[in-house]
């Protein structure tokens, strides 16, 4: 009996002595990588049960794989409703995997919005409109938490720029966007050509787009591309640059 | 002076039993010793506290009060079982490796290792006669089989001191004949055996002293040879002995004050005619 | 010689040519054939592959490995949707299944160790040679580890096979693919699918998967050395395991939530994290399938957190085993 209560009672001082070195542990881990979910009981209602069980169980990002793939097929079946709460799911348990958080937005912003303006249980025009502009919030909306998840991931940058330019028509915004892209260290060439072109469509912006198109072009025969040329002709021509000075 | 093999003093073992006030005393006040050199048979029923007593004395089991000693070591310490072989009531081994492979197993936990450990292994195997099954597997050996080999791991490491606990037990009388005579054999070795056993015919047969436990105290002991002999009476047996002979042993005993209590005939064991029946030609030897 | 010892005798059942060792008139303590060491290698590696044997033999072993390896070559089959997302999958449901079945592995293999041999009555043979009982512990778990090592490698070497083998298929129709566009463009598009298939950070994470596993290991064995039966330590281990998961968020609630709860729920979850393993710590995995960078100071502080339970377990298994009465 004795032996039981001393080896309970060195049990419960490791416990004491490794607690502070668990916090801190669990405390890097949630900066780094889990930033979102405490597990607070509210994430419960989330995910159901067995998310809840299976996420503590070591098995969260595979429950996410699970969600993502039964979005694809409620996508297929165009349960938008579904896609979102699905995908909600996905992303609150695999915060860092940049795929689902762009997948999300791209279902949400470009296919539930362009499906809302030709849905026809929406009886008139405002309806719809209205519709399709609140996909395109939720699309925006994934996008910026995803982004605040995993900073230094250029492809949500991108996608974002992307979307300010198709759906919100702020080539400004994208222009941004692109040129944070190209400022992390794993984004690829074209982000700062990008935002280059984009700078060149916002209005108001012209001399900065010029600058910027002008010292890609002098970087070198790889960098002048037909898109990159046409823009800088045409913004030479719009900004009066003196002959000598032009490239065109 | 050389000191006993194994000595024992005031042993007192008490087992609580959980969720009652009462305990079983399984052994109390023990005091024993075993010579060097000698066969002492550790007898009583079963539940008389034998098989705890050489646990305390092997250090597998904690005494309540008393002291244990194998050739001057306590017990309890892990250095006092360097000489020491045990072969436990019942043993199974591992059942997935063959003979030569549990014996080498054990060489190793008795710090023998290369050629030493085969040089000795294949002797204990010759010894205990399994040669043949040496690398056939402990599942497939026999009760008596068994009971060899593990009489064979108990000498692993060249014990001064062997312990076996109901050594022919359940073991047919051909193998409990082999096991008495390797038993036999030790002796001659000068090793010392501490067995228990509640065979009584057979113990009779090879130790020099026993030890009578009953409910955990020891009520009798002594050399079998003085326990047995019944003090007052002589037997003599003659080989053709004529019926004047006998007329005359007769007539002498008459006039004296010795009574004679039977006359008969002496019968050999159905032990003896079992193995002659069974096992004619093998030599039956080292009979008392 | 002294009187009592008996004398030689030659008789017809000594056998011939064998050398015979006969006591000698010194004093017996030392004519021992091996003098005893009080710590022995050779001793506990004995009982590391005896271990290692008796349990290689186990049919439910062979079950779990088999199960595991299907289950990772399974994940190829799984939908397809674009390559990074096959990838995740493959790598989920491979380290998920390598985490899971050598927990479980570790839990059933040795809960069973010490109540077989108490059964078998093998432990009596093994203690009373000269053997001391933390050596005896020490092989024990020795042998369970190296098969968990074993079966870890399997799996691994499978699941990086099943990588390869994808990512070089799928680099060949990225090829075919993207052959009319410029260089550069095709090396990054070559360069984004080895990103996501091929991480580096899978070894550490694997390593820690392997130190669950063994810190399960050692905490069954003290949970066997008082358990009256197999089934009872296996039970108690499954609970563990989730409590252990959910350990982080007791202490969480004990150590910070003050006004919301009685004090009879408070030493409950004071309870629970202090005598329970903090498991959800052990799984980086999740992490690096996302594949972010596992810092090198985690990784090092985890393992050695890991190998401090495994040690500070057996410690305690070995108190427990010490006053056992076998």
């Amino acid at each position: 009996m004795i032996r039981w209560a001393i080896i309970f009672s060195l049990l419960l001082a490791f416990g004491a002595l490794r607690l502070s070195i668990e916090a801190a542990l669990t405390e890097q881990h949630r900066s780094a990588y889990f930033p979102q979910a405490r597990l607070r009981l509210d994430l419960r209602e989330q995910i159901g049960q067995l998310g809840f069980l299976a996420a503590l169980s070591g098995f969260r990002s595979l429950v996410a794989d699970v969600a993502f793939v039964q979005a694809h097929v409620a996508w297929e079946r165009t349960e938008w409703g579904r896609v979102l709460l699905l995908f909600r799911e996905a992303t609150t348990l695999q915060p860092r995997s940049v795929l689902f958080w762009d997948m999300a937005a791209w279902h949400m912003a470009w296919n539930a919005s362009v499906a809302a303006s030709h849905d026809p249980f929406l009886t008139n025009n405002a309806l719809r409109h209205k519709a399709q502009d609140e996909y395109v919030a939720l699309g925006k909306d994934f996008l910026e938490r995803g982004i605040k998840n995993n900073p230094d991931r250029p492809q949500l940058y991108e996608s974002l720029a992307r979307l300010y330019k198709e759906k919100l028509n702020n080539h400004a915004a994208a222009a941004r966007l692109f040129a944070r892209a190209a400022a992390l260290p794993s984004a690829p060439e074209r982000d700062k050509r990008f935002a280059a072109y984009e700078l060149s469509y916002a209005p108001g912006h012209e001399r900065e787009a010029y600058e910027a198109l002008r010292r890609l072009y002098d970087r070198g025969e790889h960098e002048r591309l037909p898109t990159l040329c046409t823009r800088l002709k045409y913004l030479e021509q719009k900004l009066a640059i003196p002959l000598d000075e032009r490239a065109f | 002076m050389i000191e006993s093999a194994v000595a024992v003093k005031g042993l007192t073992k008490v087992f609580p039993i959980p969720f009652r006030r009462t305990k079983l005393v399984a052994l109390r006040e023990l005091n024993l010793e075993v010579a060097p050199g000698q066969v002492y048979g550790l007898l009583g029923p079963n539940g008389s506290g034998k098989s705890t007593a050489l646990k305390i004395i092997l250090g597998l089991v904690a005494a309540t009060a008393g002291t244990s000693k194998i050739f001057g070591r306590d017990s309890r310490e892990v250095r006092s079982r360097e000489a020491v072989g045990f072969l436990p009531e019942n043993p199974y081994f591992y059942k997935y490796l063959t003979g030569q492979e549990t014996l080498r197993f054990y060489g190793k936990l008795c710090g023998l290792r290369g050629q030493k450990l085969k040089a000795r292994t294949n002797e204990l195997l010759d010894l205990v006669r399994l040669q043949d099954a040496r690398n056939r597997r402990l599942g497939g050996y026999s009760k008596g089989m068994l009971q060899r080999i593990g009489l064979a791991q108990s000498l692993i490491q060249e014990p001064k001191l062997v312990v076996l606990d109901e050594p022919t037990a359940g073991v047919d009388p051909a193998g409990s004949r082999e096991i008495r005579d390797l038993i036999l054999d030790l002796k001659r070795r000068g090793i010392t055996v501490l067995l228990s056993s509640h065979l009584l015919a057979q113990v009779q047969e090879i130790c020099d002293r026993v030890g009578i436990l009953a409910n955990g105290i020891l009520v009798r002991e002594g050399r079998v040879h003085d326990l047995l002999a019944i003090e007052n009476q002589t037997e003599l047996i003659l080989e053709n002995a004529s019926p004047e002979v006998l007329a005359q042993i007769s007539a002498l005993l008459d006039k004296s004050s010795t009574h004679l209590i039977e006359q008969r005939r002496p019968q050999t064991t159905l032990e003896r005619v079992f193995l002659d029946a069974t096992h004619p030609s093998e030599k039956n030897e080292n009979r008392k | 010689m002294p009187p009592t010892l008996p004398k030689k005798m030659k008789t017809a059942n000594d056998l011939d040519g064998k050398k015979r060792r006969h006591a000698s008139a010194k004093s017996v303590v030392n004519s021992f054939v091996v003098k005893h060491r009080p710590f022995s290698f050779l001793r506990i590696a004995a009982i590391t592959g005896n271990t290692l044997t008796e349990l290689v033999r186990l049919k439910v072993f062979y079950f779990l490995l088999i199960f595991a390896l299907l289950l990772i070559a399974n994940s190829l089959f799984m939908a397809r949707l674009s390559f990074q997302q096959e990838f995740q999958v493959l790598k989920d449901v491979s380290l998920g299944a390598m985490s899971i079945f050598s927990s479980l592995l570790a839990i059933v293999a040795t809960a069973q160790l010490i109540p077989r041999d108490l059964e078998d009555r093998t432990i009596y043979t093994i203690l009373a040679k000269p053997v001391p009982r933390h050596e005896y512990l020490m092989g024990k778990l020795a042998g369970v580890l190296l098969l968990l090592a074993l079966s870890i490698l399997a799996m691994s070497a499978l699941f990086l096979v099943l990588l390869f083998v994808r990512e070089h298929i799928l680099v060949n129709e990225t090829l075919r693919a993207t052959a009319s566009l410029r260089p550069e463009q095709i090396q990054e598009a070559l360069h984004r699918l080895k990103a996501s298939a091929f991480n580096a950070n899978l070894f550490p994470g694997i390593v820690i998967i392997y130190l669950k596993a063994a810190l399960l290991a050692a905490l069954t064995l003290l949970i066997s050395t008082f358990a009256s039966s197999n089934i009872f330590t296996i039970l108690v281990m499954v609970f563990v395991y989730f409590i252990g998961h959910l350990e982080a968020t007791a202490r969480e609630y004990w150590l910070q939530d003050h006004s919301s709860c009685g004090w009879l729920v408070k030493a409950f979850l004071a309870l629970v994290a202090l005598a329970f393993p903090d498991l959800q710590l052990f799984n980086l995995v999740d992490d690096i399938v996302a594949g972010t960078a596992i810092p090198m100071t985690l990784f090092t502080q985890t393992a050695v957190l890991g190998c401090v339970y495994t040690s500070i377990y057996l410690f305690l298994a070995w108190v427990a085993f010490q006053g056992k009465e076998l």
